[in-house]
């Protein structure tokens, strides 16, 4: 089976960013570059689904500047085989998808295969518009599946758990199809010394893929999210006292 | 001279930094506070390769550099002392003598599955009446024609409970004195060997440090480390590595105590600003980085110098006598910049300066290390 693995690569999100007076813009520079969680998600269920059907490929291409290529590297020390940088001018979410489009008919070309299932992660952890994955299903003409929590191999293509707000559905979907992925039960894979010296080894592609749709989104302007107000503590003597002043707080306020 | 690791030597350094992060930080306390061995970790990085990071591949390990290695121990270190010479004990004391010393057919049986982090290792030369001075060995060795027969005790073993194939010595012909010393193999399990008791400690609370206990123990021939007689030359030379292990362990502490004082004298506010803007604080700070430097540098020196087989004795021996100094000042001043919250267990502070205070004892106290520099400056 032919995997491909659409990855973005993001400031480390675990880092406290905050805005550049003099740019007016996130100060993104104290944040680490890593490969957006979601996609790590992403491959390592791509990868799980590899060990469990066997001889297959997982291919991950990134749209991104030139040091998107230390992503693509992590990401072959943990799974993938093979990988690609797209150069492209793309801003939002809908150049993007056609960047990603535009790209899997290049690699297929250059690779001579089809790919049979392409992973993204739901949304990326910067950005989180979670648009990119349906719409690169929309371009390609292929069925998708949201929110995975699983996969697995079956005779018609393969069945996926998504995650709802209720609960799961259990959908089968005929390949080739998208699949995005949201946090499943278990963790991502570390690399091994040996993973991360064959990763090394392994050249990564570089496409050109030419235009790409004019983005639908220009950012008009950079705002920090308000600060919290301290807030009022309530601590009367008993629970219904207490309760009884948040609720007569609630009534002055006319938010009852 | 080169400062500096490879961009391939850094690049497993950063990994097992953020394995250290996710996995082995957030452990620390929990494991300092219920003396818990970090079996987690064990797992975790075998299956990494970082339990044969220096040996050949042929026998499991990873091919890489030695320093490497050491760059991997500081690092571990720096988020959990007792994860860190949970590592080196299998690594730089039981796998390296084998390596060094094993026969092949030893390598093939005990190196491989030490270095793939199947089995653990330990090395066991202190006993009671024999610490500092190693060469008083009581434990014996009997040869018995198709046996060795051993008896006797060890101490202060570390790994010990969790270890499944330990490296120790034993007399094999009292009258020769340090040469009639041999080391031996053994494997968990054997018949009259016994593991014994959990040693509460100051420090590196989660180190399981057990007793080893010989009673008419057999074990077979082919398990004699090295010739008959060198077994004290085989644990001095195995020591010389241990301590630039425990350099970096030293280092590393250092390093964790210095990186969680900065992260506290930022958010901590006194007299209307965060102590950190208060110049005591800064030059404190500053004064225990560039001593963790230094101390960083002498340790580079002597693991450089055992990676390209040079003599390095007396540099292991400086590297660990001012790291694990450096370590256990260091740490001191951490827990006097952070106050009453230093003295607090809910902080890391204490817990970094009772694991330093180890680095200055085991694998040769401060004094050997002394001993060994003395002697190799009256030796030129």
């Amino acid at each position: 089976m032919e995997i491909l693995v659409c990855i973005k690569q993001v400031p480390d999100d675990s880092v406290n960013i905050k805005m550049n007076p003099a740019t007016n813009a996130p100060d993104l520079d104290i944040a680490t570059p890593i490969v957006n969680a979601f996609d790590t998600y992403a491959l390592e269920m791509a990868t799980r689904l590899k060990e469990a059907i066997g001889d297959s490929t997982i291919t991950v291409v990134s749209v991104g500047p030139d040091k998107a290529k230390d992503a693509i590297k992590t990401c072959l020390a943990v799974g993938a085989s093979k990988g690609y940088v797209v150069k492209a001018d793309a801003t939002d979410t809908i150049s993007t998808a056609d960047a990603l489009a535009k790209a899997v008919a290049k690699i297929e070309e250059a690779e001579g295969v089809k790919f049979d299932i392409i992973f993204c992660g739901k949304e990326s952890t910067d950005c989180a518009s979670g648009q990119v994955g349906t719409m690169l299903a929309e371009d390609l003409d292929v069925p998708v599946v949201t929110n995975l929590v699983d996969i697995e191999k079956i005779d018609a293509g393969i069945s996926a758990k998504q995650e709802t707000e209720e609960g799961y559905n259990i959908i089968e979907v005929a390949m080739p199809c998208v699949v995005t992925v949201t946090k499943p039960e278990y963790e991502p894979r570390y690399p091994t010394i040996k993973s991360k010296m064959a990763a090394r080894k392994i050249p990564i592609g570089e496409l050109e893929i030419g235009d790409v749709v004019a983005p639908a989104v220009t950012v008009v302007a950079n705002a920090e999210p308000p600060k919290k107000a301290a807030g009022v503590k309530i601590n009367e003597e008993t629970l219904e006292e207490s309760m009884a002043m948040a609720l007569g707080m609630m009534r002055d306020a006319k938010v009852l | 001279m080169k400062f500096h690791f490879s961009e391939e030597e850094q690049e497993i350094i950063s990994m097992v930094e953020d394995y250290a992060i996710k996995e082995v930080g957030p452990r620390a306390q929990e494991i300092d506070e219920e003396e818990r061995f970090p079996i987690e970790a064990r797992e975790g990085l075998a299956e990494m390769g970082m339990m044969g990071v220096y040996f050949p591949e042929e026998y499991g390990g990873a091919g890489m550099s030695y320093l490497t290695y050491i760059g991997v121990a500081e690092k571990l270190a720096e988020y959990c002392a007792t994860t860190s010479i949970m590592m080196m004990a299998s690594e730089s004391l039981c796998a390296w003598p084998i390596f060094q010393y094993g026969t092949e057919e030893q390598k093939q049986k005990f190196l491989a599955p030490l270095c793939s982090g199947e089995k653990l290792g330990a090395f066991a030369l202190t006993e009671p009446s024999a610490g500092t001075d190693a060469a008083m060995q009581k434990t014996v060795a009997a040869d018995k024609g198709d046996h060795w027969l051993i008896n006797g005790s060890k101490i202060f073993i570390t790994n010990a409970q969790y270890a499944d194939i330990f490296v120790f010595f034993a007399m094999t012909d009292k009258e020769k004195g340090t040469k009639g010393i041999s080391a031996f193999i053994v494997e968990k399990g054997t018949p009259g060997f016994e593991v014994s008791g959990h040693e509460k400690k100051m420090g590196i609370r989660g180190s399981s440090t057990s007793e080893l206990i010989f009673n008419d123990c057999k074990i077979p021939k082919e398990n004699l480390l090295g010739e008959l007689g060198k077994g004290f030359k085989i644990a001095m030379t195995t020591l010389d590595g241990g301590r630039v292990g425990v350099a970096a362990q030293a280092v590393g502490i250092a390093q964790g105590a210095i990186n969680d004082a900065l992260a506290y004298v930022k958010e901590r506010v006194q007299f209307g600003k965060p102590i950190w803007k208060f110049q005591n604080t800064q030059f404190q700070l500053a004064d225990m980085q560039a001593k963790v430097d230094a101390a960083r540098l002498l340790l580079y020196r002597a693991a450089q110098a055992k990676q390209d087989g040079e003599p390095y004795s007396h540099l292991a021996a400086m590297a660990k006598l001012v790291c694990a100094e450096t370590a256990s000042d260091v740490t001191r001043r951490c827990v006097q910049l952070a106050g009453g919250y230093g003295y607090s267990r809910d902080y890391p502070f204490e817990r970094h300066m009772r694991d330093a205070k180890i680095t200055e004892i085991y694998e040769g106290t401060s004094e050997v290390q002394r001993m060994v520099i003395s002697g190799w400056m009256g030796n030129k």
